[in-house]
């Protein structure tokens, strides 16, 4: 018995054809499905043009604010996509002093090396914790982004011993960095950086690193 | 060669592997569905920038899943199956590009293939993984003879 839908059929242009029915068909209703929630609750929906989140720099933040702790209104935290150029840290502006702003800034490979060796920061690791135990920057703590970027009250009690705040993750843009970057903020922390390149770049650069659960000196 | 030809040819053995195939997609999908911004967060954490524009990774992100529920339910329901698994077979070979892409540049993160809360991380067991999910979507591939 072979029916119209049915498999014995399903050759040559037919089966093309149904590939096509299926791909149309689920592209139209994920469409349909981001059209009805924007109409809805536009903040739930996503943004039919994606626009990365850029993260100033140091260096840019006090070129627009002129140095000054000043800073562009509070956004929600882990939402907001800046829209500052941001400039490439170099070697000269190593030694830029960290403005103390109300959202993360990022930080380059060489300026988190040289505050690494000058144990100028607290270095956070949001990764997992068997990510952390596999290997880490010396020293980093362990807050990992899935348990601890609703966890106001561990955030709270992270004490950075007053030092600027370095976060670092599994690389790319690290959006999880970001985040947790933004809830040291709402935590009441101060000098949040983000090393957006991360474990990766770190460790592809031959720089120390460290095993085990606990960070060291700890 | 014969003897396997004639296995992976069976039809049992085919409908089984779309029935399988089907499956995997119905339970990658209907995490994603539910919770689009996690899976979107996902695949800019992929990097398609080099392939794919920025500015397009969220329609990745809406029409994927979809897709995926849409063959799925075919290749479950038997409705138009060979189709499924020949939609199923690509995505999937474009995720397990999409892997090895990643593990290439030393990228580590929550893939989101069956949502958020499965938490699987790219790496050498999410390949392994892909690659037996893939072999399941060419099985179910084979013209009925």
């Amino acid at each position: 018995m072979d029916r119209w839908w049915s498999d014995g059929s399903e050759t040559g242009s037919r089966l093309w054809q149904g590939v096509f029915a299926i791909a149309a068909l689920g592209c139209a209703l994920g469409i349909a499905q981001n059209a009805l929630v924007a109409r809805g609750a536009p903040k739930d929906a996503l943004a039919w043009r994606y626009t990365p989140p850029v993260v100033p720099t140091i260096e840019g933040v006090q070129q627009t604010n002129g140095g000054a702790a000043a800073a562009p209104a509070a956004a929600p935290a882990g939402t907001t996509a800046y829209t500052d150029s941001p400039l490439n840290i170099g070697e000269a502006s190593a030694g830029a002093e960290i403005p103390d702003v109300n959202f993360p800034m990022q930080i380059q490979i060489t300026r988190v090396k040289q505050m690494y060796e000058a144990k100028e920061a607290t270095i956070i690791d949001a990764r997992d914790p068997q990510e952390y135990a596999d290997g880490h920057i010396p020293g980093a703590v362990n807050l990992p982004h899935e348990t601890t970027v609703t966890d106001l009250d561990k955030l709270e009690k992270f004490d950075p011993k007053g030092k600027p705040i370095i976060v670092y993750c599994g690389g790319g843009t690290c959006e999880a960095s970001l985040q947790l970057g933004y809830a040291l903020i709402g935590a009441g922390k101060h000098k949040v950086l983000v090393f957006m390149g991360g474990w990766p770049e770190w460790q592809t650069s031959g720089f120390p690193i460290a095993k085990g659960p606990t960070p060291e000196g700890a | 060669m014969g003897a396997v030809r004639g296995f992976l040819g069976h039809p049992t053995v085919r409908r089984g592997a779309q029935l399988v195939a089907g499956a995997i997609f119905l339970a990658a999908a209907l995490p994603k569905i539910a919770d689009l911004s996690a899976f979107a967060t996902s695949v800019h954490n992929f990097h398609l920038e080099p392939v794919v524009p920025v500015a397009l990774t969220n329609i990745l992100a809406m029409t994927i899943p979809w897709t995926e529920l849409v063959a799925g339910l075919a290749l479950v329901a038997g409705v138009r199956p060979r189709a499924g698994a020949l939609v199923y077979t690509g995505l999937m070979t474009v995720f397990t590009i999409g892997v090895i892409a990643a593990m290439a540049r030393g990228l580590s993160f929550d893939c989101g293939c069956f949502g958020k809360a499965s938490a699987s991380k790219v790496g050498a067991t999410k390949l392994v993984e892909n690659l037996a999910m893939l072999a399941v979507g060419v099985v179910g591939t084979v013209e009925r003879r």
